[in-house]
């Protein structure tokens, strides 16, 4: 019954004040007034009491059911914690100039499709195939960017994603970008997490910023995955450059180096065109297919209805007692006389003259 | 016994009583209520791209609150987040970063009431080290906003303080070239009317005092001089032809340039606002921005509950009422039956 009583509410609480009208019935009647000179004449008559009382109680019924259907009863729905298959998806995605070009390293013309335009129309797909997963949206170019919190709602991170392949910002300033992504991680356990980069390049991380990641990551313990759109002809990961083996000669191989001695779960794909994008977002999600805890709203109940119908049978009531009505003013006594059963309906009272 | 030659008349003398017929249509009211699907309607909404200016000025800390002065930056957040509730559902926010000369799309138009949740985490999470440059070219950003507004389908919310980093050279600014008043909107001057200091931050987003006269810009050389360079100290047309002096001026302190930003708004066919606190958007931007069509559900139940309510409650009331008019009446001959 408490557990009942505190999943009511109402959306017009303030309409319950109008509550104490409902005992108006109490007090007043809709019905046509006869004076008697002494009602103790009346006989006692069990019926007509017991018909007094339901007219009385059928006008509470329809004044109490219609100021609370007016307040708009509902029940509230409860949230349940249940599991399913999905993740929590931290998408970390560059925004520099260079994803405006195609895998070919041009400006797109005609059918070809940019690298991010590729990547908006893949990612948009992968978002939303499965219902129970959460996404975040990172962007970064010289500075990291919050797009989206990560949210279940995957409209909303399909707006963010369709934002991916306007024209990109300057440099490609990975490390604060993967600070930020981390972050977007909740600190509830129990669900499988991956954070996504997508980027055409990486950069040089500052030591100091790749002591804090270090730490970030050992925290939170995500799947890593890195997508890499490699243009046609750059350098990929495991090329070794021709000089010397420095972070700023080959920063991807630098940067696929120091993801691997993250220690947590790390893939690299290198993708040189659409179709390689695309796969490799299957294969990411094929890989994180973990349970994952996830809060199903049970839904409201709107009691309007029922109130209506309660106020209904009320009227009902009241509305017969109304047609089966005698008027003792202007009925002739014959009728009166006659007419035992419509007298014995109400309190038999005697018009004064 | 017979019944039926006494009951018929007096049913039908029952029919014509005020009070029956009020129940009755009470009652048809209720049951209708009881029934009634919502209707479809057509409501206007609004979709728009929000605009927030989040260079170095809009740090500055001259809005008053409880708990000592707010930034302007925190105070639009407030503003936008206190906006939301306020747009009808089916309305759509688009958000976008101002910097340097361009915005930056963060995402494309999310519905305001199913998506709440992560809008206005977006919204909060706005920050000004998101900037990916120092420089502030009102002018040129606002017109690349309201392209970009046009773009994507919706009215535009620029917020801005007006100040130009660096200031505008003395040739004037850059000139729209898009035909005015084709995207509607609203830009909303942040800031307050007085000058304060502008922080300056380290490279590591920690607040280390503010800027002085010598930190900024205060005066755009580039292009030609302005009329009076040759009154100036020591001016030589070819060596110093803006004089031999810096340039004294107050670009490193802030105040909301709401004569420039009403220029522009008039320039570009948008509305103007100031804002005033951490709210009061709605009402502007509904007034500027252009009414969209929504479907919406109108529920037509409240409207018939309260008329059965009322007519229910004149049923009850009726007799008390007419005895109270006819005590009052100039006849009163005798307390006869009611049958209203």
């Amino acid at each position: 019954m408490s557990d009942l009583s505190a999943r009511l509410g109402a959306t017009a609480p303030w309409m319950l004040w109008l509550l104490p009208l409902a005992l108006l019935p109490l007090m007043l009647s809709a019905q046509r007034r006869a004076g008697v000179p002494a009602s103790a004449a009346a006989p006692a008559d069990p019926l007509s009491t017991a018909i007094g009382r339901t007219i009385r109680f059928a006008g509470f019924l329809a004044l109490a059911g219609l100021i609370a259907a007016l307040s708009g009863p509902y029940r509230t729905g409860a949230r349940i914690t249940r599991i399913g298959i999905g993740a929590q998806v931290s998408l970390l995605i560059d925004r520099s100039g260079s994803m405006n070009e195609t895998f070919a390293g041009r400006q797109p013309s005609g059918a070809e499709e940019s690298k991010a335009a590729a990547s908006r129309r893949i990612l948009g797909d992968f978002v939303g195939a499965r219902p129970h997963d959460l996404f975040a949206v990172t962007a970064f170019s010289t500075a990291p960017m919050l797009v989206m919190p990560m949210t279940d709602r995957h409209g909303a991170v399909r707006a963010a994603i369709a934002a991916i392949d306007r024209p990109g910002l300057d440099y490609t300033n990975i490390g604060r970008g993967l600070g930020m992504a981390l972050a977007q991680f909740g600190s509830d356990v129990g669900a499988s997490r991956a954070l996504v980069l997508v980027s055409d390049g990486a950069a040089v991380i500052d030591p100091r910023i790749q002591d804090q990641l270090r730490a970030a990551v050992s925290r939170i313990r995500p799947n890593l995955y890195w997508l890499f759109l490699r243009t046609k002809g750059s350098p990929g990961i495991g090329d070794r450059p021709a000089g010397e083996d420095t972070p700023q000669a080959a920063p991807e191989r630098h940067l696929d180096l120091f993801f691997r001695g993250l220690g947590v779960p790390y893939r690299v794909f290198e993708a040189e065109g659409a179709e390689a994008v695309a796969a490799a977002v299957r294969q990411i999600e094929a890989l994180e297919r973990d349970p994952i805890p996830f809060v199903e709203e049970r839904p409201w109940r709107d009691l309007t209805g029922l109130a209506y119908a309660l106020a209904a049978l009320g009227l009902a009531v009241l509305a017969l007692a109304k047609l089966a009505e005698a008027d003792f003013a202007s009925a002739p006594p014959a009728d009166r006389s006659r007419d035992g059963a419509e007298a014995a309906s109400r309190p038999i009272r005697e018009e004064a003259a | 016994m017979n019944l039926g030659p006494s009951i018929l008349p007096v049913v039908a003398r029952n029919l014509r009583d005020g009070r029956f017929r009020a129940l009755a249509c009470a009652l048809i009211l209720a049951l209708a209520a009881h029934v009634a699907p919502p209707l479809s309607i057509t409501r206007t909404g609004v979709a728009v791209l929000a605009v927030v200016d989040i260079t170095g000025s809009m740090s500055v800390r001259d809005y008053p609150a409880a708990a000592g002065p707010a930034s302007r930056i925190e105070t639009a957040k407030a503003a936008l987040r206190a906006l939301l509730p306020d747009l009808p559902c089916g309305s759509r926010v688009a958000l976008g970063l101002f910097t340097d000369r361009r915005p930056f799309l963060l995402f494309t138009p999310v519905e305001v009431c199913a998506d709440f949740a992560p809008l206005d985490g977006a919204l909060a999470a706005l920050d000004p080290r998101m900037a990916w440059e120092g420089d502030s070219r009102i002018a040129a950003g606002l017109f690349r906003s309201v392209a970009m507004a046009q773009e994507i389908d919706a009215d535009l919310l620029f917020v801005s303080d007006g100040q130009e980093t660096p200031p505008l050279p003395a040739s004037g600014g850059p000139t729209f070239d898009g035909k005015p008043g084709a995207v509607r909107g609203l830009i909303v001057g942040t800031g307050g009317y007085g000058l304060s200091p502008i922080p300056r931050f380290d490279d590591r987003g920690r607040e280390t005092g503010f800027l002085s006269e010598t930190d900024v810009q205060q005066e755009n050389r580039s292009g030609p001089p302005p009329a009076d360079a040759e009154s100036r100290e020591g001016y030589n047309p070819r060596n110093a032809p803006f004089g031999a002096r810096a340039a004294p001026g107050t670009e490193h302190l802030a105040s909301v340039r709401e004569p420039y930003l009403k220029r522009l708004a008039a320039e570009t066919g948008l509305a103007y606002a100031h804002l005033d606190g951490p709210g009061g958007l709605a009402g502007p931007l509904l007034a500027a921005a252009t009414p969209r069509p929504l479907p919406g559900q109108f529920d037509p139940r409240p409207a018939l509950g309260a008329t059965a309510l009322a007519l229910t409650l004149l049923a009850y009331l009726a007799g008390p009422l007419q005895r109270r008019h006819r005590r009052v009446g100039p006849n009163v001959q005798r307390a006869g039956p009611i049958s209203t």
